[in-house]
């Protein structure tokens, strides 16, 4: 039998510090799908992901049920679109769009991963397509998210692409205006993505993937904060050393429920198993907040100096701890900071703790980047474009992935409100500096050549 | 060698274990098994041992109920026979039963109907305390056997209609997620 703290740790961790199973993520390979004509692709792909997904919402309730464990969502990802309809013309990469929308819907599951290229050394025709299309793919649909890979640490940065980026994300944004650009909100900017991420919007199947796999988001900044509070409360000087290893045992903890969900209901679904992502993803309520964690900490907001090297040993104790604990951890495996989502994060924006300029700063070093920072509408293409090639540089000169999903809200302004809804949340309008003004450095376009591999300093 | 069982009951003090041992060992009796635990000021005590042929089972009680008496602790001797095989479970999945709220009469005795209802056997029972006196947070964990013919979903929701009934929060979790979560 298990001693009373083992009980009662577990069901704590469950019940009152928001534990679960933040996405299943079914990856199907849809190279088998491709064919020419679009009426047979498209059905391909329909019977495909319908043949293999239609009992995966009922498998997940069903171990979620029988381990006492929310899994919150069930998602797929799918081979990029713009190589397996790598024929088609901007039109029907939206048509495509629509009928991956109408296949997660008729499966039940509430994202779709997949609408994506892979661009950082050069453009292909369905790559070009693709990138056209993202704006009204997004705009027409609400389960399909797209990314873009436009810089790797061995290709650079292609500045063509991050050009294009910068303008589909203006178009989305004002196609989706009426819902202050939520559009944005499925749309990620990467540097360095990689193959297995189970979380959306940057979710889809590398190419070096297998036919199909399972590969499971955990999340659980709630439990790491107790684990903090509690060890803090017991003794207030507990050195930064130990609070490191406290959070690398409670990650351990929250990776090993992760691989347990995830390798039954691959079993169940007879589908290999792939990797566990055990990433810090808040969501709007409060308790399950990253921004929290600072302040247990003892930092008075997520921001203030402290910050950086806060978020640089909180991802690397995760990293660290998710590690020990499962021999395949893969996807982004560390911590999240979006804005909007995470309660505690958009209050500091609000409160003018934190700026963009910060939040640049310590994606150097969470797993992600600049995610769901809503910005004022007018910001100009060129300025989205110099934010997105500034946070592509932290990606590849670090070898590390990163991130942008910005929203250019139409309309708003610096220190409005903008609310986008359930996960997603709300955030107010954060400034940024020469928003309107031209930039010719990105103008020049091209590639940024990949860094140097020695000389690391 | 005849193989026996010897429960123990009574006050807890120092020397309890060394006199039960110590008599075992005079008698030429080798413990087998043994599990103890201590309720509030209770000891109590199980031994499977394997005796003698020849060692009679007055003897033996005698012999041990001889020097516990004074301590205020009662023997009970058994021989263990073929009957008395473990009981014969299908293939079963452990799960846990966790309930949460005040504590009342017949707890216990409400839930254990409804799972000895479905043929599930409770293979442990404890009262966890969290600590401090709030009855409401009255917490019984059951580990329990459920063969794999037994609807699990059926099952967890009487039990959850009952724990209603008595205000009681009430989870039901394959042991599996406690193992992940705490034993590394």
């Amino acid at each position: 039998m298990f001693e009373n703290h083992e009980i009662i740790a577990t069901l704590e961790m469950l019940k009152n510090e928001h534990l679960d199973v933040r996405t299943v993520t079914l990856g199907l390979s849809l190279f088998d799908c491709i064919s020419h004509n679009i009426f047979k692709f498209k059905t391909n792909v329909e019977n495909k992901i319908t043949q293999y997904a239609r009992d995966l919402v009922m498998v997940c309730n069903q171990v979620g049920d029988k381990y006492g464990i929310n899994v919150v969502n069930k998602r797929i990802s799918i081979s990029p679109v713009a190589l397996i309809a790598a024929p088609f013309p901007p039109y029907q990469m939206v048509e495509i769009a629509k009928m991956l929308n109408e296949v997660a819907e008729s499966v039940n599951i509430d994202f779709i991963g997949g609408f994506t290229a892979l661009v950082e050394k050069g453009m292909a025709k369905g790559d070009l397509s693709l990138i056209e299309a993202i704006p009204e793919a997004l705009s027409s649909t609400n389960r399909v998210c797209a990314s873009v890979n436009v810089a790797s640490t061995r290709a650079g940065i292609n500045m063509d692409a991050v050009i294009l980026m910068a303008k589909a994300i203006k178009i989305t944004a004002e196609l989706t205006r009426d819902r202050d650009g939520i559009g944005c909100a499925k749309l990620c900017v990467f540097s360095n993505i990689p193959q297995d991420i189970p979380f959306m919007a940057g979710a889809y199947l590398g190419p070096g993937e297998p036919d199909m796999v399972i590969n499971v988001g955990v999340s659980g900044p709630g439990v790491v904060k107790n684990a903090i509070d509690r060890a803090l409360a017991q003794d207030q000087k507990l050195d930064l050393g130990k609070i490191a290893e406290l959070i690398k045992r409670t990650a351990c903890r929250v990776t090993r429920v992760g691989e347990l969900i995830g390798r039954e209901v691959a079993e169940r679904l007879d589908v290999p198993f792939g990797v566990v992502d055990l990433s810090l993803a808040p969501t709007p309520t409060v308790g399950d907040s990253v921004g929290e964690i600072f302040q247990s900490l003892g930092l008075s907001h997520i921001g203030v100096p402290g910050s950086t090297a806060a978020l640089a040993m909180l991802n690397d104790a995760v990293k660290k701890g998710g590690a020990f604990a499962s021999s395949h951890v893969g996807g982004l495996s560390g911590a999240f900071i979006p804005v909007s989502e995470d309660l505690n994060i958009a209050e500091s924006v609000k409160n003018g703790h934190l700026n963009i300029e910060k939040l640049e700063a310590m994606t150097s070093v969470c797993s992600v980047g600049l995610d769901m920072v809503a910005i004022p509408g007018d910001t100009s293409f060129e300025t989205i474009a110099g934010i997105i090639a500034d946070e592509m540089a932290i990606g590849m000169i670090n070898n590390k992935t990163t991130a942008v999903r910005l929203i250019p809200v139409p309309g708003k302004k610096p220190g409005d409100e903008a609310n986008f809804g359930g996960l997603l949340g709300q955030a107010t309008i954060i400034d940024v500096k020469n928003r309107t003004a031209g930039n010719p450095f990105i103008l020049h376009g091209g590639r940024i050549p990949a860094p140097i591999h020695s000389l690391r300093n | 060698m005849n193989k026996l069982t010897i429960t123990v009951v009574g006050n807890d003090r120092p020397g309890i274990l060394s006199a039960i041992s110590g008599n075992l060992l005079k008698l030429d009796c080798n413990i087998e098994n043994v599990s103890q635990t201590i309720l509030q000021s209770e000891f109590a005590g199980i031994f499977i041992v394997s005796a003698p042929e020849d060692l009679a089972l007055d003897t033996l009680h005698e012999t041990i109920q001889g020097d516990l008496a004074g301590m205020g602790l009662h023997v009970h001797v058994k021989p263990l026979t073929k009957q008395d095989e473990p009981f014969a479970r299908e293939d079963a999945e452990p799960f846990i039963v966790v309930t949460i709220g005040p504590d009342r009469k017949g707890l216990v005795a409400e839930i254990a109907s409804v799972i000895a209802g479905y043929g599930v056997n409770i293979a442990n029972l404890k009262a966890v305390f969290k600590g401090g006196n709030d009855p409401n947070k009255n917490i019984m964990a059951y580990e329990i056997e459920i063969p794999k013919s037994v609807d699990l979903q059926s099952l967890t929701d009487d039990l959850k209609t009952k724990a209603k009934k008595m205000d009681l929060d009430l989870s039901i979790q394959h042991r599996k997620i406690f193992d992940t979560i705490n034993r590394i």
